[in-house]
């Protein structure tokens, strides 16, 4: 039910609450005022005391200056106690003074060590993230449509001279097509020189180039994904991407060139799933996987070229077979890349002679390899890549893998750096499939990877 | 009696002189307990020398002149310098540079931190190492 009332009563309290809101302003300026009239004071007493202080300091500096001959700087590494000038050469320093400059030259020493301790501690954090939309999923074709792949959080603390540590934290939708958190690396590491560091922990296997050149962030790389057979275990590839173990590397200069080298030893990993798994625990059976990789790196009118070999040797146990198959990988590599403000050329090649150990199927060799060649024109960089996988069925190594079949997929890119930390890429890809299933398709793929 | 356009142009001279020589005169300083050569200055920044003996090296980057010197020293651009000390702190695990906001600063960095190094287009006082003038 409505109410009527006097439009007289609304004017009076109108004015009513006017006086009492400009009564309440005008006692908070009034206060603000007060409050602002009582800090100068307070400052004007500091600075008439900080002027006296300085007054105080000359007349003592011009006192000193007037004992010293003209001419005889005052000794500046005087320490308390020193023996004195001479005299009539030169007055002595009191020695409460000199105690007092001792005094400040410690605590500036301190505090210089101290800044410089503060640079190398600390936690640096950086993430990678990108989201894309195609035809098929780039890492899981049989879905389509737009898609999140990654987050990728990176973690390199600041630990003291020596002492380094590395840890990726991502996560990531799985072919499941939910998101699951992996512990991509976590490395703990002791550099004794520039040319040996030795790292602790899980780590990207170093063979070949691109498996240590880049990670999980796509922003870095050139192109939109990696070659399929050096995917992450979890994305289809079909090489032991990490290793649980021990990893020695450095570089040496020999000459103008530049020598590089990886040793490492590390838990073997298994096959799960249909699946690589690298044993983040251990194995059950205390076998090895053990590798080294050798570089070089050139200068001069090769500057910008690295070339090098890798090898590794593991034992697989295939846990998807009742009694396990057992295979010993064995994968020779060579490697060359070109990088400079213009080109991004790779290539990498792979052999792997495999036993199966249990006697069923003896030795079998495959191979697989890629090249691709980008060009940085600006902001935009077109990039072509080939590669191919010929895998030997029955090998159970590659058998028992769901990504294992033979393969082989052509790309044409073209990335575009929106700035320094994002990038957009178009990819347009024909796979095919040359056994266990025979059959092609064609990828049309756009993504947008940031860094942070 | 000069006119007015040949004081212009006179003054523009100078401006272009001032110019060249504030480019041309760029000088790697390092803390003074720094041994630390030339030939090194390109490895220092690009993180693949962190030691000089037992010392650590701590690099400092100077907004101010750090297009020359990437340009003069390093021989590469900004982004593909970016780019670089991505791929390198993501693979190795290390940082890169801390980064001056002017000579001034960079003075300061070098002159506190020990096994500092960094670049400033003016000369420098005493108590820090001119490595080299680039």
């Amino acid at each position: 039910m409505g109410t009527t009332r006097h439009p007289r009563a609304y004017r009076s309290r109108a004015w009513v609450g006017a006086l009492l809101a400009a009564g309440l302003g005008h006692s908070l300026v009034t206060h603000a005022a007060a409050k602002d009239s009582d800090r100068i004071a307070a400052l004007e007493q500091k600075l008439d005391q900080s002027l006296q202080l300085i007054r105080e300091l000359s007349a003592r500096v011009h006192d000193l200056e007037a004992r010293a001959p003209q001419g005889t700087p005052l000794a500046a590494d005087q320490r308390p106690g020193a023996a004195a000038a001479p005299a009539g050469t030169a007055a002595p320093i009191p020695p409460d003074t000199a105690q007092r400059l001792a005094k400040v030259e410690q605590t500036v020493t301190q505090m210089a060590a101290g800044a410089g301790q503060h640079a190398e501690e600390g936690l640096a954090t950086h993430g990678f993230a990108d989201v894309g939309v195609g035809n098929h999923n780039a890492e899981f074709p049989q879905y389509r449509g737009a898609d999140v792949a990654e987050l990728d959080f990176f973690l390199t603390p600041r630990l003291g001279s020596r002492t380094r540590a590395l840890f990726e934290l991502n996560f990531e939708v799985g072919s499941d097509g939910n998101v699951g958190v992996d512990l991509e690396r976590a490395q703990v590491g002791y550099q004794f020189a520039d040319s040996a560091t030795v790292w602790l922990g899980r780590f990207h296997t170093p063979y070949g180039y691109y498996n240590t050149a880049f990670h999980h962030g796509q922003q870095i790389a050139t192109s939109l994904r990696r070659p399929r057979f050096i995917e992450f275990e979890d994305h289809g590839g079909i090489m032991p991407a990490h290793t649980v173990g021990a990893w020695l590397t450095g570089a040496e200069r020999v000459g103008d060139q530049k020598v590089t080298y990886d040793v490492y030893i590390g838990n073997s990993q298994r096959i799960t799933g249909g699946k690589l798994d690298m044993n983040n625990a251990g194995n059950t059976h205390g076998s090895t996987i053990v590798g080294g990789n050798l570089g070089l790196l050139l200068s001069g009118a090769l500057d910008g070229l690295k070339v090098g070999v890798d090898v590794f040797q593991t034992r697989i146990e295939d846990e998807d077979q009742a009694p396990a198959y057992v295979t010993q990988v064995r994968s020779y590599g060579a490697y060359a890349a070109y990088d400079t403000d213009s080109w991004e050329d790779i290539a990498e090649f792979h052999v792997f002679n495999n036993r199966d150990l249990t006697g069923h199927t003896g030795t079998h060799r495959s191979d697989a390899g890629f090249l691709q060649m980008g060009y940085r024109a600006g902001r935009y960089t077109p990039y072509a890549r080939y590669e191919r996988g010929a895998f030997q069925q029955s090998d159970d190594y590659f058998a028992s893998q769901a990504t294992g079949s033979s393969y082989y997929r052509t790309a044409l890119g073209l990335r575009f750096d929106v700035d320094l930390v994002s990038a957009l890429k178009l990819e347009l890809a024909q796979t095919h499939l040359t056994d266990r299933v025979i059959g092609s398709y064609d990828e049309a793929l756009l993504q947008y990877a940031i860094r942070f | 009696m000069f006119t007015n356009s040949a004081k212009l142009l006179l003054a523009a001279l100078l401006c272009v002189g001032c110019a060249t020589a504030s480019a041309a005169d760029l000088y790697l300083i390092c803390n003074s307990r720094v041994p630390l050569s030339a030939a090194d200055v390109r490895d220092l920044f690009l993180g693949e020398k962190q030691f000089a003996g037992a010392v650590k090296l701590v690099p400092v980057d100077n907004s101010a002149a750090q297009i020359a010197f990437l340009e003069r020293v390093l021989k590469m651009n900004a982004a593909k310098y970016s780019t670089t000390w991505t791929k390198k702190s993501f693979r190795d695990g290390i940082n890169p540079p801390l980064v001056a906001g002017s000579d001034a600063e960079a003075l300061a960095d070098v002159r506190r931190t020990p096994g500092a190094c960094s670049y400033v287009t003016t000369p420098t006082p005493p108590d820090v190492v001119v490595v080299s003038r680039l």
